[in-house]
Formats: C-alpha cells, sequence, structure tokens
C-alpha cells in the first residue's frame, strides 16, 4: 500500500531531525577537534626546514615517536602515576561523601552537592595560585603540621621534602585532586540515587553489618559511577598542566608541561606533535579499558 | 620641566606584589590564547588606528602612583599619541612563539615596538624580522652611553636602541639564609636545599655557573659548558634547586619560599622596598650583565610615533623618572646627575648596581654569541635540566 504523501513527509522528518539535532555537535568535534587532531600526524612525521621557519616537510620520520617516547617516558610514566593517585585518594574521599549525601543527606542533600561543587566554580588557574599560598613554606598547611610536631613523620613518610610542601609531588597530587574531586562525587551520587534504600534495609534485616551493605549493596550497584568518575577525573588529570607549573618543581613536570615547552619555547613541533598523539592514544585507551564495550549508557554521567 | 622625581614609596608594596602574581599567571597559561588574539587582530589592524603599541616585561616603567602619573600617562599627555603599553612578556622564549607564526608568514604584528633581550634581538635582526628604527627623528639618541652604541651584533645601531641594562646575580633572604652569601658555590650549600631557584633565562643562569667554574663567557662553547651543565641538572636531581623561574621568582622570596636564588639586580632593587631583609650580591667569579633593546618589528605602521616614544625616553629627565623606579642601569647619559640633584633619589645616585663603576664594571661579563645550531644544542640540554 503506497503512503500517503503526507505520511512519508513525516518519516522523512523523523529521519532527518535526529541528524539535525545532532549536526551542531557534530560539526563542533569535526572541526575543532577531530581535524586539528589529525592534522598532528603529517606535522609529528615531518621535520621542520628550518629553526625557526614555520615550514615542515613530510619524511615520514617515524624515529621521532622513538626519540620522544625515550626522552619523555619517564614524564608520560610520572603524569599517569599522579593522575592515578590523586583519582585513588578522591575516590576514598568520594565514596563516604557521596554516600552521606545520597543517604544521609535529606533536605540537605541540594546545598551538600553545591557545595562540592562550589570550588569548581573558580577558575582552575585562580585555586592553583591559591594552593600556593595554602602549602607555601610559611604557610598555614606546614604550620599546622609543625604545630602537631608531625613534620618529621611526614618527611619520612615521603609526603613532605625536606620539610616542605609546595614544590613537591604531594602538592601536585593535593592540586589534581581538587580539581577532580566534584567529578568523582557527582557520578557517585548520581549512581547511588538509582539504589534503594529498602535494599540496604532489606541487607539490614538479613544482618548484614554495615562493611558487608557496602561491599555487597553499595559498591556493585555504585560501580557504573565508579567508572564514570574515573574518566572524568583521571583523564584531565594525566593532562594537566597548572598544577604541576604551580605547585610543583621541575622534577615534578607533567606529560602537558613537556608539550608546552617543546612547542612554545624549544620550536620543536614535530616533537610536541608526537608527544601529544602518543598522550591521546594512551587516553583512548584508558578510556577503551574503562568502558570496555559496556558503551555510556550504563555511566551515570552528570 | 620639573626636576621633581616621584618620590619611591613601599605604599604599594601589595599591590605590586598581586600585579606580579597576575603577571606570573597571565604569562605562564595564557600564552596559547595570546597567540590566538595577536594573530586575530595583527593581520587586520595594520594601519589606521594611530595607536603606537609597545610590548615589554612587567613593571619595567615607573607606573602612576596617586597625584603622580607614571611615564605612560605623561607621554600620553605631552605628545597627544595615543599608546598602548601592554607589560606582556614574562618569557623572552613564550614570547617569540607567539610572535613567529606571524613574522615568518610576513604579516605585521599589531606592536610597533617590543623590548627583548640582546641575544633575542640578534636572532630577529638575522631573520630578518625587524625594520630599521626610525633614528633620524630620536634627537636624543645622542645620549645613548657610548659603551652600549653599535654592539656587534647591531654594529651601524640600525635596529636597536637599548632600554635597561641589569645584572643577574644572587638575590637571597638574610632572615632566611642566616649569613651572607658571596659565591655561586653558596647556592649549592646543601643547608639551603630545596630553597633554591635558578633562571629560565639560559644565558643568566648559565653565564653565572660557568663564571663559577673559571670559564670565559663572551665566546661561550660547549664544550665549556659541560660542568656547569652537570653540576644544574645534578642540583636539580638532588632536590637543591626547588624551580626555574622568569620573573616569578620574586612571588617566592616575598612570600618566604625562598632562601636564594638568582635573580636580576633591579627586581631585587625594588622588592627590598616591600622585603628589607632581601639581599642581591654579584657573585665573587662574576656577574652576568645583559641588556634589554628596543625593537620594531617588521611592517609597523607607526614610526613617526615610536620615534616620538623613543625620543622622550632618551629625554635625562624622563629616563631619571623610569631609572627610579626600576632601578636598572639606564642607558641615558645624565640620569645620574638627575637622580643626584634630588634628595629623594641622591641615594641612587651612587648605586654601584645602577652605576657601576670601574671595579665593578671588571666583575661583569656579556654572555657571547650561540651560533643557530649551537643555540640549538643548548636549548634542548637546558630544557632537559629545567622541565624535568
Amino acid at each position: 500500500m503506497p503512503a500517503s504523501p503526507r505520511a512519508e513527509a513525516a518519516a522523512r522528518a523523523r529521519r532527518f531531525w535526529p541528524w539535525l539535532l545532532l549536526a551542531p555537535g557534530l560539526l563542533w568535534l569535526l572541526g575543532l577537534y577531530l581535524l586539528p587532531l589529525l592534522g598532528l600526524v603529517p606535522l609529528s612525521l615531518s621535520e621542520p626546514l628550518s629553526r625557526f621557519g614555520l615550514e615542515t616537510v613530510f619524511r615520514g620520520r617515524l624515529a621521532t615517536y622513538l626519540e620522544v617516547l625515550q626522552a619523555y617516558g619517564p614524564i608520560l610514566w610520572r603524569s599517569f602515576g599522579y593522575a592515578a593517585s590523586a583519582t585513588a585518594i578522591g575516590l576514598l574521599l568520594a565514596y563516604p561523601l557521596a554516600f552521606a549525601i545520597r543517604f544521609r543527606g535529606g533536605r540537605w542533600q541540594p546545598l551538600l552537592i553545591g557545595l562540592v561543587v562550589l570550588p569548581s566554580l573558580t577558575s582552575y588557574l585562580v585555586r592553583a595560585i591559591a594552593w600556593t599560598s595554602l602549602l607555601g613554606d610559611n604557610g598555614p598547611v606546614l604550620a599546622l603540621l609543625q604545630s602537631l610536631d608531625l613534620t618529621a613523620a611526614f618527611n619520612g613518610l615521603g609526603l613532605l621534602r625536606d620539610g616542605r610542601l609546595l614544590n613537591t609531588p604531594t602538592a601536585v597530587i593535593l592540586g589534581l585532586l581538587t580539581n577532580q574531586l566534584p567529578f568523582l562525587v557527582l557520578p557517585l551520587v548520581l549512581a547511588m540515587e538509582r539504589i534503594q534504600p529498602c535494599l540496604l534495609e532489606a541487607a539490614a534485616d538479613l544482618h548484614a553489618g554495615a562493611w558487608r551493605r557496602f561491599t555487597q549493596v553499595v559498591w556493585p550497584l555504585s560501580r557504573p559511577g565508579l567508572a564514570a568518575g574515573i574518566l572524568l577525573g583521571l583523564i584531565p588529570a594525566a593532562g594537566d598542566v597548572v598544577n604541576p607549573l604551580f605547585l610543583g618543581g621541575p622534577n615534578e613536570r607533567m606529560v602537558a608541561n613537556t608539550i608546552d615547552n617543546l612547542l612554545l619555547v624549544q620550536l620543536q613541533a614535530p616533537r610536541a606533535a608526537a608527544l601529544t598523539l602518543v598522550l591521546m592514544a594512551l587516553v583512548t585507551l584508558a578510556v577503551l579499558v574503562q568502558l570496555r564495550g559496556r558503551g555510556l549508557d550504563g555511566l551515570p554521567l552528570p | 620641566m620639573p626636576a621633581q622625581l616621584p618620590l619611591l614609596s613601599s605604599q604599594c608594596g601589595r599591590r605590586l606584589f598581586l600585579q606580579r602574581l597576575a603577571a606570573t599567571a597571565a604569562g605562564a597559561v595564557l600564552a596559547p590564547t595570546l597567540l590566538q588574539a595577536c594573530k586575530g587582530s595583527g593581520s587586520g589592524n595594520g594601519s589606521g588606528s594611530g595607536e603606537l603599541v609597545i610590548s615589554t616585561f612587567p613593571l619595567y616603567i615607573d607606573p602612576d602612583a596617586p597625584g603622580a602619573p607614571g611615564s605612560v600617562s605623561r607621554f600620553r599627555r605631552d605628545t597627544g599619541i595615543q599608546l598602548r603599553y601592554l607589560e606582556d612578556i614574562n618569557d623572552t622564549r613564550q614570547f617569540f612563539a607567539r610572535i613567529r607564526p606571524q613574522l615568518a608568514a610576513g604579516r605585521p604584528l599589531v606592536q610597533d615596538l617590543m623590548v627583548l633581550p640582546s641575544w633575542m634581538a640578534q636572532r630577529l635582526i638575522g631573520l630578518g624580522w625587524l625594520e630599521p628604527l626610525p633614528l633620524a627623528q630620536v634627537p636624543n639618541i645622542r645620549n645613548l652611553v657610548p659603551y652600549l652604541a653599535n654592539p656587534p651584533w647591531d654594529p651601524q645601531q640600525r635596529y636597536s636602541l637599548p632600554w635597561q641594562s641589569g645584572i643577574a646575580g644572587i638575590a637571597y633572604n638574610i632572615k632566611a639564609t642566616g649569613r651572607e652569601l658571596a659565591s655561586i658555590d653558596d647556592l649549592f650549600d646543601p643547608a639551603l636545599r630545596g630553597r633554591v631557584s635558578a633562571l629560565l633565562e639560559m644565558r643568566d643562569t648559565m653565564g653565572l655557573l660557568m663564571l663559577a667554574d673559571g670559564q670565559d663567557i663572551s665566546q661561550p662553547t660547549w664544550a665549556a659548558a659541560q660542568p656547569s651543565f652537570a653540576r644544574l641538572e645534578q642540583a636539580r636531581k638532588d632536590g637543591q634547586i626547588r624551580r626555574f623561574t622568569g620573573n616569578d621568582y620574586q612571588n617566592d622570596l616575598l612570600a618566604g619560599n625562598l632562601a636564594a636564588c638568582i635573580g636580576w639586580s633591579g627586581d631585587v632593587a625594588q622588592l627590598v622596598l616591600e622585603q628589607p631583609d632581601l639581599r642581591f650580591v654579584v657573585p665573587e667569579s662574576g656577574g652576568v650583565l645583559w641588556s634589554d633593546v628596543m625593537l620594531m618589528p617588521k611592517g609597523a605602521q607607526h614610526r613617526r610615533e615610536a620615534a616620538a616614544w623613543m625620543n622622550w625616553v632618551y629625554e635625562p629627565v624622563e629616563a631619571a623618572r623610569i631609572a627610579a623606579a626600576v632601578q636598572y642601569i639606564s642607558p641615558v647619559v645624565g640620569v645620574r646627575q638627575q637622580l643626584a640633584k634630588d634628595p629623594a633619589t641622591a641615594a641612587l645616585a651612587a648605586n654601584e648596581l645602577m652605576f657601576p663603576d670601574g671595579a665593578m664594571q671588571q666583575r661583569l661579563h656579556s654572555f657571547g654569541p650561540l651560533s643557530e645550531s649551537e643555540e640549538a644544542r643548548w636549548e634542548e640540554r637546558f630544557a632537559s635540566i629545567t622541565e624535568g
């Protein structure tokens, strides 16, 4: 039976609409993300014609990648190490926080969520600079540690270096942690929103203690939130520029600082491009491992 | 022309500190953003606006103070020329990276004048990216001190005119070190571990270390630099050197995070107003004498206005006002007399860091030229140390 022209038009429109809605986002991604990123591929395989000129000549030079990995492998390793440490500590803080907001927050819940997000309303640059005052040699944090006589112990644990906090790995990880905490807490809260309190009550009725209620009910049901949190927290942290710059020293540089330096100071665009692509590849790998074919639907992304 | 110079007061100490922080932050993080901005305005805005644009380092001129307008304001008022004075250079090499795409493509910048170190001037001259300065319209060039005239890299003084010179040496906080410092070796004292910084300006840091090794930095060679590179690298790995900095070492000095560092003479002179425990010393083995110069990028439109500016700042009275504020070595003859005339600034006229006498001059050395290929090798090695 031939469809009426009206139904046909409606069907066309139905097919057409999703694309129209997708178009701005897709064009944005294509023009401002994918194309520039792909443009780095030939650049990374090129050599500059002169030291200060803009022209590069394509040589298919894969050796650049080898050199970059050799020279900056430790920095890449360090970057993911710092990011992973910050995420791990962040999760230790985020789980109880999210749990409390979800199950004990009551009518204060919106306010508590607001408080978690509040620091993000300040520019991350301003926050990093503020940290330099707090963590400085004459700052309040060290003064507190000193008054509690904890300096030697913290030094022994490697948290302080020569009795100072600023320009140490601890400070960088703290900075990264501050940046990503909201991104860890919010997905966890959302994931826990889906856990019915009656499940916890049922577990309690079955004589499950607090720990078993957590490990057997909350943990498995909140894992999608965990995955989303890691995705949103770990990846930006691995590519952070500001925290290592202000809170770290030369021994705490991260890979984005190196890319910045290669491009803007040493004027070695092909090497910078190669390192960027290596970083992107590693990040993509991390995302794939995270998602493991599950897709995004399971993730309570905020 | 009133000879009364603005008094140097410490009332604006806090403001200066915040300005420094802001400048640091902007320089460190916003460079890529500015790159875009540079591109956008540079290509379209070649002519017509009638506005003189100058890019320079922060805190490099006398600022406006209540009741005492700074040089920029007075120049605008006296000449009627619109001047956009941008303190947007934090790190020379990053600034170069910003202007390079435009200049390499043969397009003009928004800037009509830039204040950059002489080594960068040499590079830009070599690349052919500069206009000759309109010095025929700068009669006050007769006030240029003879020893800075016609440098080897600009033998006929066609492209560059000195802005200020200064000394790289040791800055320290006497309370934090507990003793006077006198040599580069003192920076490597284990007692100061983690409370020392060095400059990202390679020629200053390497120059001082090489002088301490007894090397001749007027003709620097790769081989002669190796011990200094090794020493610096070891100190970085050991945690002796806490940071490598641009202008931002000033914040750390004031905040008490640094006991000692490699710094610049005029900066420390200004910082002392806020933190009286700070000292600056030219190391026993010698200090590095550097010079920043005014340059005109290729295609600059406002030659007449730029000439007016250069002529104005080479007027001894104006130059003395700038010198009194920044406390670097002024390239203008007669500044010392101007400063001596005013009781408020008479002490500065006797300051050997601003007016090096014969003995001091003997201890100051300029870092010699590096060929293009040598420089690339040096910078890569230096970056491997400073960037971990």
